[in-house]
């Protein structure tokens, strides 16, 4: 039983950075960010890079994963979704663009990187043994404590910086934050550099433990939407709630259904798909429609 | 339907069962009926997917019924003994069957909360086909037989494409068949009463209900028909590879039929025919450019949504044009 | 007679707002009568709780006897309760012809599936409702704009044309909110008029939300004046005009003068 909430908790915290970032774009821009796991593939790679290749430390790796992650972001804000939410007519438009990037980025990892499983050297040694009641690897708590400090980094980030009140007033009604004076333009861009950024670090964080391959990209996106539609879109709270939902329930789904094989995301599909019946909005969304 | 519309009929239907047939005979390049074949199955999934835009929603499921008309159909063949021509149907209905079930919740979603949600679906089917025995895990099913005779007292409609000399040719012509009285159905759909609701449906759902539409029943209704043809398409690529693996049909895919939809035009029944020969053959040429191809195909997509934002169709459109 | 409408104690609240609040009121068939009442005031709410695209939190609205609140909301159209918009509601890229056309759902005698395969009844439908519509366009005067897709048109001519399709449902009972809103006096008069009309040669009964006081004067049989949720007053125009409360709460206040 602890040993669930423990796995749990670890996972919930890596999924909850990712649905931040994936639910700030959408709060901010109205985007739909598919590339979303594709950053975060990119963010392991480049940990990995750095770590493995050029022989520095992991922390160095992180701060470049999210350093080039951040930049990646912006360009991609700048010179792509701005120009073509601009010109477009439907809402489909930035979804197929969104597509259209996160194949490109695949692209760009499977020339770059290559299509082998990367990994890089443990960061910790040795094992928690808690009465064999929690049994876990000193790395995956660091990793858990590092993004559960950045989750409230972001939150603290979001509440008390210029930036961060520019984002959410942003987010809440995008007339609204204009004629205040918001330079929605540069908030847009910093909002999804940010986003970006979150994923760059998930992935530099978990290419320690589980490593980093190009398949890896889509089904993290997919699990990212998933938060999001528990959680609620576009709302911080909702994200973060969706992370350790899911989290929970994988680490809950992989020890209990272990038995009648992989069947955990289908159960955990099929009740997402009975709450949203109930729930449209998610937990925390507002009421639409 | 005026004249002109009938020529133009009369031109694709002879185009596609006599001219391409004639043409590869002639230049020998029989490859090219698995990419017509090919083009023509995806072509019939992408015109459910474009039935769902006509209701307003965004489907990126379609894959999910692909794949799983193609199970139902490899499993009646290949443990239930069944003719292939009558699993066609079956999987297309089990297909309409599930959109009913699974539609019934999500139909309630609207913009990028459906997108997501069908989605999140093409994943769930790839995992329900490794998960549950019935699909054989990741190994699939494999060495599915060829179609049998299909015949009716007697007398033989289909024959046994086993004993054909050329299956690649009856598979064309099935497949294009297929997809021409699939598209001809949309066509109806499209211009009939139940087309004109959805087209109320996808413009203003409130006001839908106002004038008397059950507007639940409509969404499902057409999601449904929109996943027989994901079915019947799945089923019948699975006749052609006769193979499937819970691979066959993934998230790729699911985006490809959107793509294909948009690209086309959404306004045009037609449109995801062309989007899906332009898109199919767009990338089967790149295969030239070996490790690059998703490079540039995914360039090539990213500046055509700079360029054209609303569609390759919309350098077309007329003030208010339709159809 | 009985009452074609009965409006029993309707409550409803969003959250802690509490829109309208135990709300009664009667409407006989063939009656034109209207809801008027501040910006806020609830009248919205009203009719869409009758109309029952939102549900009551108590209280219930009866229709020919029958309960139609919190039934879904095209059956209450099946009924013969048609509701319009506030916001004008088109069906956008449509024109007015084809909006006024796909409105004849509720006629339809051939089934989806006899439409799809176009059977004998489905095409006699389909002629009945051309026919039809060129009668609604006629009586409304929209000739002009028949073919013109329904995004192109001004103000005015949409809420004739969400008139148009309210009217195509063959209604029992109308709602129209604010119907003459963005029309010049003319139009009004004229639309004062179809209302009329609506009512003495088709029998429909009409409820309407308007801010037009004139208009509203004229048009009514009665009037129902709702403030802060509450129902503070009911009768014919003269009597409203002279009731102390309405003058207090809602004519003789600067809201009137500048006709919200
Ligand atoms: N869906 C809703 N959710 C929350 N509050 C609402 C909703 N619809 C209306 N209201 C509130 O109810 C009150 C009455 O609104 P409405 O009926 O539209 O007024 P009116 O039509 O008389 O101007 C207003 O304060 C409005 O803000
Ligand atoms: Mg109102």
């Amino acid at each position: 039983m602890e040993q669930i909430i423990a796995n749990g908790l670890y996972l919930g915290a890596q999924y909850a950075l990712i649905a931040l970032g994936l639910t700030l774009i959408f709060s901010l821009m109205n985007v739909l960010n598919f590339a979303h796991g594709q950053m975060y593939v990119l963010g392991g790679f480049v940990t990995y890079t750095v770590v493995s290749q050029f022989g520095l430390p992991f922390i160095v790796g992180l701060l470049a994963s999210a350093a080039i992650l951040a930049a990646v972001g912006a360009a991609i804000e700048k010179f792509l979704f701005a120009p073509v939410i601009k010109k477009s007519k439907r809402e489909e438009s930035t979804m197929l663009l969104a597509a259209g990037i996160a194949f490109f980025l695949d692209a760009v990892i499977l020339l770059v990187f290559g299509e082998k499983q990367r990994g890089v050297p443990k960061i910790l040694n040795g094992v928690l043994n808690w009465d064999f009641r929690i049994i876990m690897p000193y790395d995956r708590i660091l990793i858990g404590v590092l993004a559960i400090a950045m989750i409230a980094g972001f939150i603290l980030f979001m509440q008390y910086t210029k930036a961060g009140r520019a984002m959410r007033a942003l987010a809440q009604d995008r007339m609204a934050a204009e004629l205040m004076g918001v330079d929605v333009k540069r908030y847009s861009m910093i909002g999804f550099a940010l986003g970006a950024m979150l994923a760059g670090l998930v992935g530099g964080l978990l290419v320690t433990i589980t490593g980093i391959n190009l398949g890896m990209g889509g089904p993290t996106s997919i699990k990212a939407f998933m938060m999001i539609m528990i959680g609620g879109a576009g709302v911080i709270s909702g994200a973060i709630a969706g992370g350790f939902i899911l989290g929970m329930m994988e680490s809950i789904g992989l020890t209990l259904l272990a038995a009648y094989g992989d069947i955990t995301y289908l159960v955990i599909f099929a009740s997402l798909m009975i709450f949203l019946a109930i729930r449209p909005q998610g937990l925390m969304g507002k009421p639409w429609g | 339907m005026n004249t002109n519309r009938l020529i133009g009929v009369g031109a694709f239907l002879i185009a596609v069962f006599v001219i391409v047939p004639l043409l590869i005979a002639t230049s020998g390049r029989w490859d090219f009926y698995y990419t017509l074949t090919s083009v023509a199955l995806l072509a019939i999934a992408s015109a459910g997917v474009w039935l769902t835009f006509y209701i307003g929603r965004i489907n990126i499921g379609q894959g999910a019924y692909a794949l799983a008309g193609g199970y139902v159909s490899a499993i009646l063949v290949t443990k239930a003994g069944f003719n292939f021509w009558v699993t066609l149907p079956l999987a297309g209905l089990f297909c309409a069957g599930l959109a009913v079930l699974i539609g019934l919740p999500i139909l309630r979603l609207r913009g990028v909360y459906f997108a997501m949600v069908t989605l999140v679906l093409t994943e769930v089917g790839r995992l329900s086909a490794l998960a549950l025995p019935v699909t054989n895990g990741a190994k699939g099913i494999t060495s599915i037989p060829l179609p049998g005779e299909l015949s009716i007292f007697g007398l033989t409609l289909i024959p046994d494409f086993a004993t054909l000399q050329n299956p690649k040719l009856a598979f064309y012509l099935a497949a294009v068949f297929l997809m021409v009285a699939c598209y001809a159905a949309l066509y109806r759909i499209v211009n009939s009463r139940l087309g004109h609701l959805c087209r109320s449906l996808q413009q203003n759902e409130e006001l839908s209900a106002s004038i008397g539409v059950n507007t639940a029943y409509l969404r499902v209704l057409t999601y449904s028909i929109s996943s027989f043809f994901g079915g019947i398409a799945g089923a019948m690529f699975v006749a052609i590879s006769q193979s499937i693996y819970p691979s066959s049909f993934q998230v790729a895919d699911s985006v490809n039929f959107m793509l294909n939809c948009f690209l086309g035009g959404l306004g045009y029944v037609f449109g995801p025919m062309l989007g899906t020969l332009m898109l199919y053959f767009g990338w089967d040429l790149l295969f030239t450019t070996g490790r690059y191809q998703l490079l540039i195909y995914s360039s090539l997509l990213i500046i055509l949504m700079l360029v054209l934002p609303n569609g390759v169709l919309s350098l077309f459109e007329r003030k208010g044009g339709r159809k | 007679m009985t009452p074609i409408l009965q409006v029993r104690g309707v409550t409803k609240r969003f959250g802690g707002l509490t829109a309208n609040n135990d709300i009664s009121f009667d409407v006989a068939e063939g009656e034109i009568l209207s809801v008027i009442g501040p910006n806020g005031a609830g009248k919205s709410t009203l009719f869409k709780l009758i109309a029952s695209f939102l549900k009551t939190t108590s209280g219930e609205v009866l229709f020919r006897g029958n309960r139609i609140s919190n039934l879904a909301p095209h059956k209450v159209a099946q009924m013969g309760v048609v509701r319009t918009f506030q916001e004008t509601t088109i069906f956008r890229s449509m024109t007015v012809r084809e909006n006024i056309i796909v409105a004849h759902h509720l006629r339809s005698k051939a089934s989806l599936l006899g439409f799809f395969l176009g059977t004998a009844q489905a095409r006699a439908d389909e002629t009945e409702f051309g026919a039809s519509a060129d009668d609604i366009i006629e009586f409304l005067g929209m000739e002009a704009i028949r073919d013109e897709l329904a995004s192109n048109l001004p103000q005015g001519h949409l809420r004739a044309l969400g008139m148009a399709i309210g009217l195509a449902t063959n209604p029992t009972v109308l709602l129209l909110d604010e119907p003459f809103a963005g029309m010049n006096h003319d139009e009004t008069m004229r639309m004062v008029s179809l209302v009329r009309r609506l009512r003495d040669e088709r029998g429909v009964t009409v409820l309407l939300v308007e801010h037009d006081m004139p208009a509203v004067m004229k048009i009514s049989d009665r009037i129902v004046v709702i403030n802060f949720g509450e129902k503070i007053a009911e009768g014919t125009p003269a009597e409203i005009q002279s009731n102390e409360k309405v003058i207090e709460a809602y004519l003789g206040s600067e809201d009137a003068a500048i006709g919200m």
